[in-house]
């Protein structure tokens, strides 16, 4: 990944296309909606506004190259994981915030380097990827061991590992991808998708949304928007078939559109039960019209690993 | 076994709202920034200003304590906390005009993150703000800094202090610290852009209690006025 490749890269070039038509055509919508039906869309051109800076950030990320791009995306994830902090009070600790913070480092440390002993081909070290969590958890619970205290200290070092776990290592195999010999199909691909199916949750369960799918969790969601979503996953793979190493057969166009829109609404109901319980609306105010940041990358997080193993499942993700 | 969660109380609002709202919810970010930025301009102080601290010796070492200076420039409250611990650092509040520091973005961002600077409203709500900086002070370990003449000097002479500072420490066992800076007015006037490479002193006095005098505004004037004539009395 480089800006020569990326500019070199049909797959990139027709993401970027995509990508322009796509919030032109939203953009479009909505003016004609308001203009002409005058439908009140104001919450949703809030949205739409912070997608006109969200989507062309990440593609600059991916365009400036691999380090840009693992940067991009382990700031993401200590910025989701900051906000987690300070939802559920972790952030008072600084010492278990450190170490998680450190921990994220290690993903793009690890994402970035090449196997010492060139085991491993290609860039990353998938070895100590994989492996990181074990390190993380044992320099978590050193923690309390050097500073001598018990008290308060499983909550403490049970929401760090969470805050690890789920929003520095699953979201952090997206800079692991960068890796990838297909990185831009995949990570275009899968950012791509995920997005889409979110949007597609949304528009379906508003337009047709009767029966509510997990009542507790989300109300609003409902499974008229979840079954949308899911069809048009399991469509996009088919469409954008281009983004795949061939041979891309029916199988894995299924699995991917599967994992996307399985995975998506599964990312997103599992903040929702985090934010439930802590009781608060949204995990932070970056955001206008989202909410924070792990209200954005919610989907995200859950599908990241999971597409990560069924693309190294279809073929090496890595080439010499 | 019960979890009992704290969320941060400005988790719903953005970055910009957060600095503005006192007290500030620690933040490890702007805690990094601000060490890094008093590193910076500790040196820049030494170097540009040949800033020279006395009496650095009479800080007490535990509990809280205000400082309290004469106004000449913008450099004041950074030489005041240039003589702090590092440590202390993000213990020490500026009282700052909020009409002044707080409205724009830029300001707001400078005085919340290098300047850690407490928003009092010198024109609109006098009185709460004096009852934040007393609940400030009630916690052990916390430094107020005040410029009790409420604005900067347009002469370099020392002006009147206003009886505020008189209203938060009369009857109490506080220690004020009186802090003479000279050669801060020579160095930044007020209406310039940039500051001058002049000289900057700053003499720290013997803490000053003023528990015999009744609380009220009664003896405001008169602890303003002493502490006034403190500062005065320190050699410039």
């Amino acid at each position: 990944m480089s800006p020569h490749a990326a500019i070199g890269s049909e797959i990139f070039r027709t993401y970027a296309l995509i990508l322009a038509a796509v919030l032109a055509v939203a953009g479009l919508a909505l003016a004609v909606l308001r203009g002409i039906f005058r439908r009140d869309v104001a919450s949703v051109w809030t949205t739409y506004r912070s997608w006109l800076v969200m989507a062309p950030l990440a593609l600059a990320a991916l365009f400036a190259g691999r380090a840009a791009a693992i940067v991009f995306f382990c700031l993401l994830g200590g910025l989701g994981f900051k906000e987690f902090a300070r939802a559920t009070g972790l952030y008072r600790d600084w010492w278990m915030t450190g170490a998680v913070y450190l921990g994220i480092a290690a993903v793009g440390a690890t994402s970035f380097v090449r196997h010492p002993s060139g085991l491993e081909p290609g860039t990353g070290w998938l070895g100590l990827f994989v492996a990181l969590p074990v390190y993380v958890v044992a320099l978590i619970f050193l923690i309390p061991i050097v500073r001598n205290r018990t008290e308060g200290q499983l909550q403490n070092l049970s929401l760090a590992i969470v805050g690890f776990a789920y929003f520095g290592w699953m979201f952090g195999h997206l800079a692991f991808l960068t890796n990838a010999t297909n990185a831009y199909g995949y990570l275009l691909f899968l950012l791509f998708a995920t997005e889409i199916n979110d949007v597609a949750a949304f528009t379906f369960g508003r337009l047709f949304g009767r029966h509510p799918f997990r009542s507790r969790i989300s109300p609003k969601k409902t499974w008229e928007g979840a079954a949308g979503a899911l069809a048009v996953s399991l469509a996009l793979p088919w469409l954008l078939r281009f983004s795949f190493p061939p041979p891309a057969g029916a199988r894995e166009l299924l699995l991917a559109g599967l994992v996307v829109g399985v995975g998506g609404q599964l990312g997103d109901l599992a903040i929702s039960v985090i934010k439930r319980d802590l009781g608060v609306k949204d995990m932070g105010a970056v955001l206008p019209g989202h909410g924070g940041i792990l209200d954005r990358i919610d989907s995200l997080i859950y599908v990241a690993p999971l597409f990560f193993h069924l693309a190294g499942f279809l073929q090496p993700l890595r080439g010499p | 076994m019960t979890w009992t969660y704290q969320p941060a109380a400005d988790l719903d609002q953005p970055m910009i709202e957060r600095l503005r709202r006192f007290p500030r919810e620690p933040d490890m970010t702007v805690y990094a920034l601000r060490s890094l930025a008093a590193l910076v301009l500790r040196g820049w102080l030494r170097l540009y200003h040949r800033l020279e601290i006395a009496g650095r010796e009479r800080l007490p070492d535990g509990g809280s304590f205000v400082l309290v200076a004469n106004h000449a420039s913008h450099l004041d409250a950074l030489c005041l906390l240039a003589a702090l611990p590092l440590r202390a650092l993000h213990r020490a509040f500026p009282a700052a005009a909020e009409d002044y520091f707080f409205r724009s973005v830029p300001r707001t961002a400078f005085a919340a993150i290098v300047v850690n600077a407490l928003p009092f409203g010198r024109k609109t709500h006098i009185r709460q703000s004096l009852a934040l900086c007393r609940r400030l002070l009630d916690n052990p370990g916390n430094i107020l800094i005040l410029f009790p003449e409420g604005t900067r000097t347009a002469t370099g002479a020392v002006g009147p202090f206003k009886p505020g500072i008189g209203l938060l420490l009369a009857g109490t066992d506080i220690p004020a610290l009186p802090c003479r800076l000279s050669g801060s007015f020579e160095a930044w006037p007020r209406g310039r852009r940039l500051p001058r490479p002049r000289r900057v002193r700053l003499q720290i006095g013997e803490p000053r209690r003023f528990a015999a005098f009744p609380a009220g505004a009664a003896s405001a004037d008169a602890v303003a006025e002493a502490l006034r004539a403190a500062v005065l009395a320190l050699p410039a």
